[in-house]
This record gives structure tokens, sequence and C-alpha cells, in this order.
């Protein structure tokens, strides 16, 4: 297992671009080509792709910029990046040549955490509600990884789901010998994103974990749960995972905030299934 | 040791060679989303770029390079065989060209030549890499030369020295970096090409723009630059809106977080001949803008007195 990590990390390290859904670029293509186009509106579609929001935070980051390790959001990315470095950015971005029904369930379930997660953030009046979204959507990357760069281990993991009953994490460990949570650490650091960002992508299946960002990964742990619950998108498998004692102390939440949120959330999720659904049909159209 | 970066439609193992023997660094990928990414995170210090690999992405990711990451003066050569020369010279921001079976010793010889022109121009700020005091007033004189109505606007930062302190150096000139991003992008996209950003040095910087659009642009930048500044601040001193740090008597003091200040000099109808003018007006305006908390513009409305 130790040599098969070191072979995953050597992999991980040549990585150059995710790959995204290619209704996504076909429509941000389209956003592109029309003059009347601002900067707000392409950042409306860029913060709903999980590929996409790393890959303009990895540009705003490195070194070249000068201000590495500081930009969390879509919206500074783009003030900072401006509109043509974006436009190149977005027509060479780079997509599945095969778009797989799992995939869209996946990108849904991102979209689920990271609307679960603004709203929790602004629940509990926490200062960077944005960059928490931005977590939230970013939080599964690891699986994206597997999914594009190990195609071959993804499809052993799940079949494991299947045959084995187990949850996808304990198929990815079996496989891989570690899972998507190492996997997107490994990354996003290597592309100097915010370590505010970094801790919840690493730690949101082992809260005990966190160091700095305790409060932003307790709330990615719970949306995780929540949307999972809901059967919103697709986390890979069937089974809602079991809440971390330490996430629901450090959030102080009880069960007349989760009333109080759902009915927000719902509303949110339905917004959002018109955009998956639009996306969908220009998928398989 | 300068890098160079090749983006050709075939591999030139030769031309390769040819650079690494010069004591270059060569750097060629054949993949070109890959390769634009790499440029754009990590430019070099000289491009050779192949026309016909896609006439539309070499065009975009050269007004990217030239125009919004202010590398103006990144000597870009372009490879165009002799049935593309009529290529539109005005839109295209290339240094030099020359044909795909060029000898090894002139396309040497035209490198070095690059290399050189771009040391020539450089008097660019070397934390922002925006052009510094010469080239503003070249810039401005020339314009007021011709009588143009345009609009002078000195950004300052408030409360640069306490940040500084608050938080070191190091992070003093991230803010100061992506302050001169900011003013790039939102002068490049309201004015385009008749638009101007230079740094005048520390933490004041000077964009020229059409006078209409003055007011628009000096709003955008403060809209832009108040939603970046938290990227650049502690938590802590988020919540609590300000800084407790020393003043220069070392007595404890709260101190507002960084925010920009605008003055805006019109040059209505010609009404100054010179740069010095110009900066005495603004002196005076800043004062007044200084005054006001939180980031704002002031645009000089009074008439002239003659
Ligand atoms: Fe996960
Ligand atoms: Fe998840």
């Amino acid at each position: 297992m130790e040599a098969q990590k070191r072979e995953i990390k050597r992999k991980l390290r040549q990585l150059q671009s995710l790959p995204t859904l290619p209704p996504v670029v076909s429509r941000l293509t389209k956003l592109i080509g029309d003059e009347n186009t601002t900067a707000l509106q392409i950042a409306e579609v860029i913060e709903k792709d999980q590929v996409l929001t790393s890959k303009v935070l990895k540009m705003v980051n490195s070194a070249f910029y000068g201000f590495p390790k500081r930009i969390s959001t879509v919206s500074s990315a783009i003030v900072l990046l401006g509109f043509n470095v974006i436009r190149t950015l977005v027509l060479t971005a780079s997509i599945f040549e095969m778009m797989q029904s799992e995939d869209l369930g996946l990108w849904e379930h991102s979209l689920g955490v990271a609307a679960a997660s603004g709203i929790l953030a602004q629940h509990l009046e926490l200062k960077n509600q944005e960059e928490v979204a931005t977590a939230g959507l970013l939080h599964d990357l690891g699986k994206v990884v597997i999914r594009a760069e190990f195609p071959h281990f993804y499809k052993q993991i799940l079949r494991l789901v299947e045959q084995e009953k187990l949850s996808f994490l304990e198929a990815e460990k079996q496989i891989l010998g570690m899972y998507h949570g190492e996997i997107g650490e490994f990354l996003v650091r290597r592309w100097n994103l915010p370590e505010r960002l970094v801790e919840p992508i690493a730690f949101h299946h082992e809260v005990e974990k966190a160091r700095k960002y305790k409060k932003e990964t307790a709330i990615i742990h719970l949306a995780d749960i929540i949307i999972r619950a809901l059967g919103y998108g697709n986390g890979g498998d069937p089974w809602v995972p079991g809440l971390q004692d330490k996430a629901w102390r450090w959030l102080g939440l009880d069960r007349k905030d989760l009333e109080e949120l759902l009915p927000l959330l719902d509303e949110r999720l339905l917004e959002l299934r018109f955009f998956t659904l639009e996306i969908q049909g220009l998928g398989f159209a | 040791m300068p890098k160079i970066c090749l983006l050709l439609k075939e591999k030139r193992p030769a031309w390769v060679e040819l650079f690494e023997k010069e004591g270059l660094e060569v750097c060629c990928d054949y993949r070109l989303p890959e390769a634009i990414d790499n440029i754009l995170s990590q430019p070099p210090d000289l491009l050779i770029i192949e026309y016909e690999l896609s006439p539309e992405l070499v065009y975009d990711l050269l007004i990217a390079l030239k125009t919004t990451l202010y590398l103006p003066f990144l000597p870009v050569l372009l490879v165009l065989s002799a049935t593309e020369f009529q290529l539109d010279w005005e839109r295209y921001p290339v240094d030099d060209f020359f044909s795909p079976d060029i000898l090894p010793p002139e396309l040497l010889a035209r490198v070095h030549l690059a290399f050189a022109r771009a040391r020539r121009l450089a008097d660019n700020n070397p934390l922002t890499g925006l052009p510094g005091n010469t080239s503003i007033l070249k810039y401005i004189q020339d314009k007021l030369d011709k009588g143009e109505e345009i609009a002078i606007g000195y950004v300052d930062l408030d409360n640069f020295k306490p940040f500084n302190d608050r938080y070191g150096f190091a992070r003093g000139d991230e803010i100061l970096r992506a302050l001169a991003r900011i003013l790039t992008n939102v002068v490049r996209t309201y004015a385009g090409d008749q638009g101007f950003v230079g740094h005048i040095g520390g933490d004041d910087f000077v964009f020229v723009c059409p006078l209409p659009k003055a007011e628009k642009i000096a709003q955008e930048i403060i809209d832009h630059f108040d939603q970046v500044v938290p990227n650049f601040l502690d938590e802590e001193d988020l919540l609590k809106g300000c800084f407790i740090s020393e003043d220069r008597q070392g007595r404890t003091c709260r101190f507002p977080l960084p925010s920009v200040s605008i003055a805006i000099v019109p040059n209505r109808q010609g009404r100054y001949k010179h740069y010095g003018e110009i900066s005495a007006v603004a002196a005076q305006i800043k004062k007044y803008v200084k005054q006001i908390p939180g980031s704002t513009y002031l645009l000089d409305r009074r008439k002239a007195k003659n």
C-alpha cells in the first residue's frame, strides 16, 4: 500500500489540469463570446463548478502575482486576474471526453454542500461566508481527481461500494491506501490555496484534525451530511455518514437552528436544480 | 538565467539546443492548454510563439500577457510563414516576427536584440511591474501637449503605515500588488488602450483615462479594493473592524482598516499645460479626500479662474 501511495502522489505532482463537465464549459464559452457579458456573470457560472473554481484560485495564488495563499473567493480572483486572463483560462479549460451519469451527481453534491455551507455560515454570522461556501464547493475535489486521473481505481471503488456495501471512503482506503480528503489536501497545498480552504477540504471527514479553521471544517462536515441526508446529488454511496460529536459542539447549534435553516436550504436547492437541469439538457441533448 | 518559452506547432529540438547552448533556460510545452496555464502563472522572459498554432488563441494570450498582466515589455517573437505577412500589425502586440525556416545565427541575433530592447525600456516599478515616474511624466505631458480631455487620478492607500506595523512589510507588498492588479484591470475594462496606469512609488499610484470615464473608473476601483481587502486581513481584525497598533509616540491607538482615496484632476479644454500644475492641484484635493473616512474619490469641479 505504501508503494501505491507513493505512486499516486507521483502522478498528482505531474497533474496539470483537471477536466470539467463539457456543458459548463460550453455555457461559459457562449457567455464569453457575447460582448455584453460582465465579469460578474462569468463569476456566477465559475462559482458553480468545482474544477474551474480551483483552476482560477490556483492561478491567482501562484507565485507570479505576488500574494500566494491569500485569495479564497472567485469574486476576488476575477477582480485581481482581470477579464482577459479569465477568458483565456476558460477557453483553454479541458473537459471530460466522456461524461458519465455519476459525474453530474458528484457536481450536484458539491453544489449542494456549497449552498448548505453558505447558509450555515450566514446563520452562525461568520465574517467570511463566501469563502466557506467555496470550501464547500471544493470539499470533494479529491473525488474528481480519482475519477479523472485514476479511472481504473475509480471503477474498482464503485464496484466495492456496490458489492460489499462499503462506504465510498472505506472503499477508497482499501483500493488506494488513501482517501479523497488526503488527495484533495495534497493538491490544494501544491496549488498554494489559502489554509482556510485547505483544512475543510482535508478534514471534513476527520474534524478533530482541524487546527486553525475548526468552525469552517465543522460546517463543511455538517453540510455534507445534510446534503446526503436530503438525497441531493450523489456523494459516491447511498449512506449518510455519522455526525461527529466535536463538530456539533464547535458549532453550538441545536435542533431548532436546523429547523429554521432547512426551509432556506430547500429554496436554494430548488434554484440550483434549474441550473443543473439546464446543464444536463446541454450535456445530453 | 533568463527563461525563454517556445510555443510551436511542431517540435524543434535544433532551436532548443541552440538556446540552451547560449545559457538560456528553455521551456516548451506542446499541449496548448497546459502551456497557456504555465505561461500565465509563470511568465517567461521572452516568448516565441507560432501564429499558425491557433490564430485566435495566440491573439488572446498575447493580449492577456501584454495588457492585463502588465508585462508590456515582455518580448514576443511571432513565427509566421510568408503567406501570412498581411497581419493587422496595429492589433497584434508582438515585437518582431520571423519565418519558420530562419537560419540559426539570425534567430539568435533576433533573440538577443529583443532582450536588449526590453532592458532599455524598463523603468517599471520592481514591486508591481507598473511603469514608473519617467513613463508617467512622459505619458501625461504628451496628452497635455495634444490638449486631450483627460482625467488624471491619484490613488493612494489610507492607513498603509499601521497596516505594515500590524502585519509586516511582506504583507504590505502583497496588498500593493493587489491594488496594482485592480487598477490595471479596471482601467483596461473602461478605457481600453485610452487608459494608463503607473506606480509613483510606495503606496502612490496614478491612472489616466478619457474624462467621461473617470468617475466610473474611480468608483469601481474603490468597490473592487473594498471587496478584495478582507483576503489580506486576519479574522480578528475583520471582526473588530479596525487594528490596534502603536502610533509614532508609542501610544496604543485604533486605526481603521485600509481603504483607498482617489483625487481626480480633470483637464477640461486644455486647461493645464504642464505636468507640474496637475500634481499641485492633486495635492490640494488629496488633503480633502484623506479626511473622509473609508474609500472615496473626489473630482475637482472648481472652475478655472481666468
Ligand atoms: Fe468527502
Ligand atoms: Fe461530500
